[in-house]
């Protein structure tokens, strides 16, 4: 507390520390923000975590053999069962978060200005995040992970002009030998690439809060690593009970068995984050139909501060507030459907539950907001 | 604790089920497996027995690439006794296996079976759904084929498998094996032991699992409770 009064043993030697530990303990924050308001810092912690249990799996892990050296790691390693199950229920708890945030920013319609780049930024490093999640995914060697890369090699070469070279540079070319080794470069690569879109979204974030008056701050130590600690032993406590008696929570028992051309995958077969998005790419036939549904998934989250015709400084709307809840179960719907849970009737959810996603988008949202704006 | 649940749910069960009729066909079938639910744990009596039956019969034609012999000494057996059942295997060189061989792959001719190849059965109960239960109910799920359904040359009806026509032979019969318990080796009981069996080979890590998970549970519980008090005495300073 009293560092301007007489410099720690380490302020002294290493200024930056103390002016950190100052910064930490000057009022500088607003009062009482609510739980989940820790959310994207629980998915920089989550995502920490990952780093760490990451490091420990791609230390045994082999692309040559992706299956065989999973088996190594958990049945082999000195708990390697553990930190595999860490680095599953990690990703779960890590997507939990960021599907919680972008519904939670949707409601309190935080990505109007001046708070688009923040959203815009939310929804780049979302975006990054399923494609890590799914590179993960393909890097199980699992048969339902096989296939998926397979289709995604498939349907990279076959995108024209510049987009096919960006799809082959990716991939480099028809799935084979050596894809798993790349991807696992890409895996590493792309999830520290999170980091940085994280920090720009906090800068971001700082730029477009309001700072309240000096009398009504507070410091971020103790008030907010108090909380922030709250937030973090019930996360673990969350991930604790999926990780030891769900440990395939979200999983298909398919991706249980070694990939080949042999063991056919019937359904998407992919876990429960990127579920909703296979449901979007199986919305549209066609050579290009995965690839647009996926994008234009991801188009329709970018375009919403634009869509949104309510213009600045008005809450929300109840109905605005049931329609988004509305999408949320809609979302869900989809990917259940799209893990083909509802038997013969998957394919007809998906295009009534796909179909749905873009009409909440493209015309609810337009004029449900014009309307309550008047 | 929780067995005794579960036979009450079954009692209270069969006795619903217009006292047992619809389930009354007698076999002695498991509805639950020890290694089943929240706080299951293996069998290790049952999975011993189960590797028995494993290693006399379905080795024949399957394997189960992932298991070492060592990792026998999971179930209880000593290594010696893992080292004896190692001793009397021949690997594919033909010199006996050791502790740290895994189970040798049987040597089947190409296009038996219908072209129907026998899956690996390391992880099989992970690979279906209801695991153990599911592999229960194929090991003792023939029957003949209903009227109406045509089967295909050499394919088995099995009521369990999907599809129906399976292309395994019926691989259980009565006394195939001596267990050294003393139990009667019915179908249904070596049934029972080899799927609680290839349920310890898909997770072998469930025992740990189940216990250190309790532990972590209770502790983040007790710890949350701490954290939610010392947050909220830290708050209320500031009003
Ligand atoms: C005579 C050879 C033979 C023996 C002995 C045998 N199996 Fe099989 N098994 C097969 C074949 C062949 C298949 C593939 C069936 C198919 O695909 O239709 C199979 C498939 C299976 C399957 C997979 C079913 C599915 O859902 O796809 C399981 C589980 C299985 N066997 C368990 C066992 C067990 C346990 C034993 C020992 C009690 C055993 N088998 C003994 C030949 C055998």
């Amino acid at each position: 507390m009293n560092t301007d009064v007489k410099p720690s043993w380490m302020a002294s030697r290493m200024p930056c520390l103390g002016g950190w530990w100052a910064g930490l303990t000057t009022p500088s924050m607003a009062r009482e923000a609510p739980y989940l308001a820790v959310l994207p810092w629980l998915i920089t912690a989550g995502l920490v975590f990952l780093t760490a249990s990451g490091l420990v799996l791609a230390v045994y892990y082999n692309p040559a053999d992706a299956f065989a050296s999973r088996q190594f790691i958990a049945r082999e390693v000195n708990n390697g069962w553990l930190i595999e199950g860490f680095h599953a229920t990690g990703t779960t708890l890590v997507f939990a978060a960021a599907y919680l945030l972008l519904l939670r920013g949707m409601l309190a319609r935080s990505y109007r200005a001046p708070g688009e780049l923040v959203w815009l930024l939310d929804i780049v490093a979302f975006a990054l995040l399923l494609l890590v999640g799914w590179l993960g995914f393909a890097l199980t060697g699992g048969a339902a992970g096989y296939w998926s890369v397979m289709n995604a090699t498939n349907a990279a070469m076959l995108l024209p002009g510049a987009l096919g070279a960006l799809g082959t540079w990716f991939f480099g070319g028809p799935d084979g030998p050596g894809t798993l080794a790349r991807l696992l470069v890409l895996h590493i690569a792309l999830a520290l690439v999170i980091f940085f879109i994280l920090w720009l979204r906090h800068g971001a974030k700082k730029a477009a809060t309001p700072l309240p008056a000096p009398a009504l701050r507070v410091a971020f130590h103790p008030y907010y690593t108090a909380q922030y600690f709250v937030a973090l032993v019930v996360s673990a406590l969350i991930g604790c009970v999926l990780l030891f008696f769900y440990p395939h929570f979200g999983q298909s028992p398919l991706n249980n068995v070694p990939g080949g051309p042999l063991a056919l995958a019937t359904g998407a077969g992919v876990p429960w984050y990127l579920a909703p998005l296979a449901g979007l790419s199986a919305l549209f036939h066609g050579t290009y139909g995965g690839i647009l549904g996926l994008a234009a998934g991801l188009v329709l989250l970018l375009a919403l501060p634009w869509l949104d015709r309510s213009g600045p400084g008005r809450r929300a709307g109840g109905l605005w507030r049931l329609l988004t809840w509305v999408l949320a179960l809609d979302v869900l719907g989809l990917g259940w459907a799209a893990c083909g849970a509802a038997g013969g009737l998957s394919g007809l959810l998906v295009v009534v539950f796909g179909a749905w996603y873009f009409l909440h988008f493209l015309v609810l949202t337009p004029i449900v907001t014009a309307l309550e704006a008047q | 604790m929780r067995p005794v649940f579960g036979k009450l749910w079954l009692a209270t069960g069969l006795l619903a089920l217009l006292g047992g009729n619809a389930l009354a066909h007698d076999r002695l079938s498991p509805f639950h497996f020890q290694s089943q639910g929240l706080l299951g744990s293996t069998d290790k009596a049952a999975a011993q027995r189960g590797f028995l039956v494993y290693e006399t019969v379905c080795a024949s034609c399957h394997t189960a690439k992932a298991l070492h012999y060592r990792d026998l000494e999971a179930l209880g057996l000593t290594p010696d006794q893992v080292a004896g059942i190692a001793a009397g295997v021949k690997t594919a060189n033909g010199a006996p296996a050791t502790l740290n061989d895994t189970f040798p792959a049987p040597k089947i001719p190409a296009g038996a079976f219908g072209g129907a190849v026998p899956p690996d059965l390391s992880d099989i109960a992970a690979q279906r759904p209801h695991g153990a239960r599911y592999i229960d109910h194929l090991l003792t799920g023939y029957a003949p084929a209903p009227a109406g359904v045509t089967l295909l040359p050499s394919y088995y009806y099995n009521t369990a498998y999907p599809g129906g026509q399976l292309a395994m032979p019926p691989p259980l019969k009565a006394d195939d094996v001596t267990y050294a318990d003393g139990k009667s080796a019915t179908v249904a009981q070596q049934a029972a032991d080899v799927s609680e069996f290839l349920a310890w080979s898909a997770d072998p890590n469930l025992d740990a699992r189940h216990e250190v998970g309790l532990r972590a549970v209770l502790f983040l519980v007790f710890l949350t409770i701490i954290a939610i008090a010392s947050k909220r005495r830290i708050w209320r300073e500031t009003v």
